[in-house]
């Protein structure tokens, strides 16, 4: 952000490497203490990340796993890091995926009998639509009134959260015992990457058969090159970011902080919708009482690490999709809760956001260097 | 219908379901008032409610688990307090994380202790200060009746809020800590010039919130629930910090405005067996006090004006 572009080269690699430099560093971090209360709690580090790298890579199932996860991940993460941006903090993406889910769930089972062609891309546009419209009331209480997004949004998400309870038990259920939508009709679903391969080809080349990984990850990942190139190159990005940086100087510039802080929330929430209604058309194919599973807090985390980089984000949320993946084959060969990764989630987002901790050492070091001169 | 629902028990519950909140929000109160935001009451009062369970099945004393609770919420604070202060992190971004290491934190030493996720075993709670029967016929029995369901019904926290509030009114307003305290929120520079610590007074600020919202976490399990379950604070954390705002940072403010929640939380569940009378699917009352929250934010706010540096770091010139 700071005027990288008239700098030496040299310099502006140190640039690259302090960007990157800091989540890698929390992330070593963060995984050393989640080491430590693992060794503390009478486990074995080693054995447990060992059973939980295998869960994540050992295969070309365990890879289709780990990219299952990082998909609604990626789009989580560009929810939370487009708000960032623009200055708010979007906490509640959960309940937007939840909203984005249940429309993608409900529509998709009254769209049966048409071509996927039409299914899939409506689907996915009422999904956004719908988490875009469980942002509105909280942007325009805090571009109207200032109410604090945070305690908003989560209010909307706990909300989101006994809509979806309400209806799966109730209006949507399906005939049976267990409180759930009926199943998407196959043109409603996304197809999983290995049926794009014959059995042959998959005999020959195992590596594709990914498991459950399903197309969504494309979906993901050209959603967030969208969301760079807008941040980059659109008037909207550029208010966007300019809002997020200093509100009084864009007002002064002639930018509504009113609308932009809207628009942000809002597409903030249609990009947590698109999340959960890519989970529903290429996971669940239905919903169900807390399908979300906390992918729009997760997505927090993700945002954080990747400093709200869109492409960053992509890297970001293979590293705690590959941390989702794995879990239950550390729970199962190490015997440790998969309850660790919510910590290492935390501690992520501590150390990146305490980047302090190394600025803090450094300013000391320099008042202690000044004052030994005087 | 109605002398169902407008009875003693009803407000004796909405005293009940607001001391939690009360409590957050006072801690909420006091932190902001110092400039320093706490989203982590949420954490704090899982972590104070988790460690105070778990006192309470070692050892079978209720009283011991409560002051473990507190302890428990000063500890995971003063985490808040070195990011906050010190390191000067993004106040919003830390409380976060506290609140996602409190989940890990207490499902993963549920797994570790007791050997599965969830809820823990029963324990023995906190029981009411008085216990005094009905009194008197007629009319003055009925009164009694009243006044002993509704105030005189209580566990011991529930006072002890309210005690709280007061105490911190008047702390806030007649004290030397309380025109300091406010005075680091307004004006820190002020307070700095004047030759007192900014970083002293925020981190008594972050750990009183963290000894309050670990006592609210003790009331929730050892005198409401008589269990910890996992993630069972359910936003309340939140919902303390809306009371805070639509108390505008006062203590009393707070109490009343967790009241005002609380009384909400009490009549829907007062109202959940009238399903016959009014035909709503029960996830709708549930959903009770979240809209209130929402609706009280979106009346007040613009109108109510906190404290000017809040969430702003203080760098010593």
């Amino acid at each position: 952000m700071s005027g990288s572009r008239d700098v030496v080269p040299a310099r502006a690699w140190m640039s690259v490497v302090q960007k990157v430099g800091t989540p890698i560093m929390s992330t070593v971090l963060a995984i050393g203490v989640g080491s430590l209360i693992i060794w503390i709690s009478g486990y074995d580090p080693v054995e447990a990340f060992a059973a939980l790298f295998k869960g994540a890579f050992g295969g070309p199932r365990q890879i289709g796993e780990t990219i299952l996860r990082s998909t609604p991940l990626i789009l989580a993460g560009l929810a939370v890091g487009y708000g960032f941006r623009a200055g708010l903090f979007n906490i509640g993406a959960e309940g937007q995926l939840m909203m984005g889910g249940l429309l993608a769930a409900w529509l998709g089972v009254e769209l049966a009998g048409l071509t996927p062609l039409i299914t899939i891309p409506t689907l996915l546009l009422v999904g956004a639509l719908a988490g875009a419209a469980w942002a509105f009331v909280p942007a325009i209480l805090k571009a109207r009134i200032g109410a604090h997004e945070v305690i908003t949004t989560m209010m909307f998400s706990h909300i989101a959260r006994y809509v979806v309870s309400w209806l799966t038990a109730g209006p949507l259920k399906a005939p049976g015992q267990i409180p759930q939508t009926v199943n998407l009709s196959a043109n409603a679903q996304i197809p999983r990457i290995q049926s794009l391969f014959s059995a042959t080809t998959l005999e020959a080349l195992p590596f594709f058969g990914l498991g459950r990984a399903h197309l969504g990850v494309f979906i993901a990942i050209i959603a967030a090159v969208g969301v760079w190139l807008v941040l980059r190159y659109t008037t909207l990005g550029y208010e966007n970011r300019a809002v997020g940086l200093s509100p009084w100087a864009a007002e002064t510039a002639g930018i509504s902080v009113q609308w932009t802080t809207v628009k942000a929330l809002c597409i903030s929430g249609a990009l947590a919708g698109l999340a959960g209604a890519v989970e529903v058309m290429g996971l669940h194919h239905r919903i169900f009482d807390q399908f979300s599973a906390g992918v729009g807090f997760t997505g927090i985390a993700v945002a954080l690490l990747a400093k709200n980089h869109p492409i960053g984000i992509i890297a970001a949320a293979l590293l705690f999709g590959a941390l989702s993946a794995g879990s239950g084959t550390m729970q199962l060969e190490a015997g440790v809760s998969q309850k660790i990764i919510l910590i290492i989630q935390a501690l992520v987002i501590f150390f990146v956001a305490a980047e302090g901790i190394v600025n803090w050492f450094i300013r000391k070091r320099q008042k202690e260097a000044t004052s030994g001169a005087e | 219908m109605l002398s169902d629902v407008i009875t003693p028990d009803l407000f004796a519950a909405a005293l009940r379901i607001a001391t939690p909140l009360a409590l957050a929000a006072i801690g909420g109160t006091i932190c902001e008032r110092s400039g320093i935001v706490n989203i982590a009451l949420e954490g704090i009062m899982l972590i104070g409610a988790f460690f105070g369970t778990a006192t309470v099945l070692a050892t079978g004393s209720p009283w011991l688990g409560v002051i473990v609770a507190v302890l428990a919420g000063v500890a995971i604070s003063a985490v808040h307090a070195v990011a906050s202060v010190n390191l000067r992190t993004d106040q919003v971004v830390s409380g976060t994380a506290i609140n996602l290491l409190a989940l890990g934190l207490t499902g993963f030493l549920m797994e570790l202790w007791y050997g599965h996720p969830g809820t823990t075993q029963p324990i023995p709670t906190l029981q009411p200060v008085f216990r005094i029967g009905a009194m008197g016929e007629g009319f003055l029995g009925e009164v009694w009746r009243w006044i002993n369901g509704v105030f005189l019904s209580h566990t011991p926290i529930v006072y002890l809020a309210i005690i709280i509030a007061i105490g911190a009114q008047w702390a806030l307003y007649h004290t030397r800590w309380g025109l300091r305290l406010r005075a680091l929120g307004e004006h820190p520079r002020a307070v700095d010039t004047a030759g007192v610590s900014v970083a002293r007074g925020r981190w008594v600020a972050v750990l009183m919130s963290g000894a309050l919202g670990g006592l609210a976490g003790a009331n929730l399990s050892i005198e409401q629930v008589g269990v910890f379950q996992e993630g069972f604070t359910n936003g309340r954390g939140y919902i303390a910090l809306a009371a805070n705002i639509f108390g505008r940072w006062t203590p009393i403010g707070s109490y009343l405005a967790s009241l005002l929640f609380g009384f909400a939380d009490a009549l829907q569940i007062k109202l959940q067996p009238f399903r016959d009378v009014i035909d709503l699917p029960p996830e709708f009352f549930l959903m009770v006090p979240y809209v209130v929250t929402v609706v009280v934010l979106a009346g007040v706010i613009g109108r109510a004006v906190g404290p000017a540096q809040v969430g702003v770091p203080y760098e010593k010139g």
